[in-house]
C-alpha cells in the first residue's frame, strides 16, 4: 500500500520478527467503515486492482470441481441463471483476496434461487413463471467453493495473513486457491463418501519480485 | 456487450452455424481422444512432452522498424509480434516513482483466434494477459535505472494456436533485449495443459481448451504458466488455473522449469545473430561513409584545381 507510512528501520524490524521460527497465524476481523481505502484508488487508480481481483476470482471459481455451474441450469442448452458478484471493497488493511474470496463464498451460500414454478413454451421462446413465497427458494451447493490464501514472502518465509505493513515489506506474494471440503459442511453420517482431497484451483504471483522454484513448491504446500 | 455497427452483424436472434456442425455435440471424451493417437502422438505429430521450440521455433528480433527494440517469436501456428518504444515520463502522475514502470498492452488480431472473432476495443483477456505480461516483466528489467520513466511494450498476437502468453513473454523478453533496456537475465516461458496424468507440453488452442473446459469426471484439469530468469534460477511468474492436486502441480512445474531452460540457447543464438547483424550493418554504413568522402574529397581537388588554372 503506497499510502503507509513505514520507515525503514520498522521494515527490517518485521522482516527479522518473521525468521523468527514461530508459526503466525491467524484471521482479522476488519470493520468496514470508510468508504475510501485509500487515496490511491481514487478515480481510475484502482481500475488495475479490480481487474487483478476479479480474474483471480474468476479463475478460481472456473472449474467444475471448484462450483458446478450445472446448479444454475433451468432448461438444459435453454435456460440457466446469472450470478453476478460485485465486490466493493470499502478498505485495505492488506490481505485482500483472501478477505474477498471468504466474502464471496459467504455471499454465495446466502444466495437464494427462487423456484421456478412453471414454464410456458412459446414457439422458441420460454416464460418462466417464478414463484412469488420468498421462502420457496433452494440455495446453492458451495461446499466446494475455494478459499484464496495469500502467502507475503518476506525474507526466507512465507507470512499467511499479512497486514498492510508487512505486505510493504515483501515484492511478491503467492496466490493459492483451494478448494473446499464439502464434508465440513455436512452431517457426521456421510462425510467418508463426500470427503475430498482439496485441490488447488489457482496459482498466482502477486507483485514485482521473483522467487526461488524451492520457495514457491514450499509455499504452495504451505498455503495447502 | 456493444456491437460492431460497422459491420452486418445478422439477426438478433440469429445463431451461428457452428451449433449445427458435427463437432458441436462432440463429448469431452470424443474431443480428448482425437487429441492423442494411439501411439500417444499429438495431432501435429509432436510427442507429448515436445515443445514446439524443438521443432517448428522462429524468432528474429528488429522486426518493426519504427520501435526501439522489436521481436517476432513464431511458435508453428502461434505468432506473436513485439515493440518496446522509449522510456518516457508516466503520463498523468503526481508522485515520484522510485522504479521506472513497464507498460504492457496485450491485442489480438481481429482474425487471430479459431473460435470468434475479436473485437475492436480490448476485453477482459487482453486485460488478463497485460497484467500477466507486466508482472512477469518487472523482475527481469533493472526498473531502478529509469526512475519516474515508463517503458511501453506492444504485443499483437497475429495468430493464437495455444500458448500465446508464453509466446507474448518470450517476444518481450527478446524486444527489451534489443531495445538495449538493461535487464538481469534472459526471461524465457513454457505453458503446459494437465488433462487427468496426461501432460501437454506447449498446447495448441484445442489442448488448451479442452483443459480449461470441466470434465465430465473429477480428474486434475488445468493449464499452467511459468516464466523464469534462468541464469538466477528464478521464477518470475506463475499462473495456474483448472483443478489440480499438489503432486500435479510439482510434477507440472517441474516440466515446465525444463522446458524454460531448453528455451535459453535458442534466445541466447537470436540475440547474438542480433547483434552480430547490428556490428556488419554499422561496419557497412562506415564504409560507406569512407568511400563517399574519398569521393567528395577528389571531387574538391578537382574543383580546386579548376579555381586555380581559372
Amino acid at each position: 500500500m503506497a499510502g503507509l507510512l513505514l520507515s525503514p528501520t520498522e521494515k527490517v524490524f518485521i522482516v527479522h520478527g518473521v525468521q523468527r521460527p514461530k508459526p503466525i497465524l491467524g484471521i482479522s476481523c476488519c470493520s468496514l467503515t470508510s468508504a475510501n481505502a485509500a487515496p490511491q484508488f481514487e478515480g481510475r487508480g484502482g481500475e488495475q486492482l479490480a481487474i487483478g481481483i476479479a480474474k483471480l476470482m474468476q479463475a478460481a471459481y472456473h472449474s467444475s470441481d471448484a462450483f458446478d455451474l450445472k446448479q444454475l441450469c433451468i432448461f438444459e442448452g435453454k435456460q440457466c441463471w446469472k450470478i453476478y458478484v460485485d465486490i466493493l471493497i470499502l478498505e485495505c488493511g492488506g490481505n485482500l483476496c483472501d478477505a474477498v474470496s471468504m466474502a464471496v463464498k459467504a455471499a454465495l451460500f446466502n444466495t437464494k434461487l427462487p423456484s421456478v414454478k412453471a414454464a410456458l413454451m412459446d414457439g422458441g421462446n420460454i416464460d418462466l413463471q417464478l414463484s412469488d413465497d420468498p421462502y420457496d427458494a433452494k440455495s446453492l451447493d458451495i461446499g466446494t467453493a475455494p478459499l484464496l490464501v495469500t502467502l507475503c514472502k518476506i525474507g526466507d518465509k512465507c507470512v499467511v495473513d499479512p497486514s498492510a505493513e508487512e505486505e510493504s515489506c515483501s515484492v511478491i506474494s503467492v496466490v493459492v486457491g483451494v478448494t473446499g471440503n464439502p464434508s465440513s459442511y455436512n452431517s457426521e453420517e456421510n462425510v467418508s463418501d463426500t470427503a475430498k482431497e482439496s485441490k488447488f484451483t489457482t496459482i498466482e504471483m502477486i507483485g514485482s519480485g521473483s522467487v526461488a522454484p524451492k520457495t514457491l513448491k514450499d509455499a504452495m504446500n504451505q498455503g495447502m | 456487450m456493444p456491437l460492431d455497427y460497422r459491420r452486418f452483424n445478422g439477426p438478433e436472434d440469429s445463431i451461428p452455424y457452428k451449433r449445427f456442425t458435427k463437432d458441436f455435440v462432440k463429448s469431452y471424451d470424443e474431443l480428448f481422444k482425437e487429441l492423442l493417437d494411439d501411439k500417444g502422438v499429438r495431432k501435429d505429430g509432436r510427442a507429448l512432452s515436445e515443445a514446439r521450440s524443438m521443432c517448428m521455433f522462429f524468432a528474429r528480433a528488429d522486426m518493426v522498424s519504427q520501435a526501439k527494440g522489436s521481436a517476432y517469436v513464431e511458435l508453428r501456428k502461434t505468432k506473436v509480434v513485439c515493440s518496446v518504444f522509449d522510456p518516457r515520463e508516466i503520463p498523468h502522475q503526481n508522485e515520484f516513482s522510485e522504479l521506472g514502470q513497464i507498460f504492457c498492452e496485450v491485442k489480438f488480431a481481429p482474425f487471430s483466434c479459431p473460435r470468434r472473432r475479436r473485437p475492436h476495443a480490448p476485453d477482459a483477456e487482453e486485460k488478463a494477459l497485460s497484467v500477466a505480461l507486466r508482472k512477469a516483466l518487472e523482475p527481469s528489467v533493472c526498473r531502478h535505472m529509469f526512475p519516474n520513466y515508463q517503458v511501453d511494450v506492444f504485443i499483437y498476437i497475429l495468430e493464437n494456436d495455444g500458448a500465446c502468453l508464453s509466446a507474448a513473454i518470450n517476444a518481450a523478453g527478446l524486444a527489451l533485449a534489443d531495445a538495449a533496456v538493461p535487464m538481469y537475465d534472459i526471461i524465457t516461458s513454457c505453458t503446459v495443459a494437465v488433462i487427468g496424468d496426461k501432460m501437454f507440453v506447449d498446447p495448441t488452442e484445442a489442448e488448451e481448451y479442452l483443459a480449461t473446459t470441466n470434465p465430465d469426471t473429477p480428474i486434475n484439469h488445468g493449464l499452467l504458466t511459468l516464466s523464469t530468469l534462468s541464469e538466477l534460477k528464478q521464477i518470475s511468474d506463475f499462473i495456474q488455473i483448472g483443478s489440480m492436486d499438489v503432486l500435479s502441480v510439482t510434477n507440472a512445474m517441474e516440466v515446465l522449469e525444463k522446458e524454460c531452460e531448453r528455451l535459453v540457447p535458442l534466445v541466447q543464438k537470436v540475440l547474438v545473430g542480433n547483434v552480430l547483424k547490428c556490428f556488419d550493418q554499422r561496419k557497412r554504413l562506415e564504409e560507406e561513409a569512407n568511400e563517399r568522402e574519398k569521393a567528395l574529397n577528389s571531387k574538391m581537388e578537382e574543383w580546386k584545381k579548376l579555381l586555380n588554372a581559372g
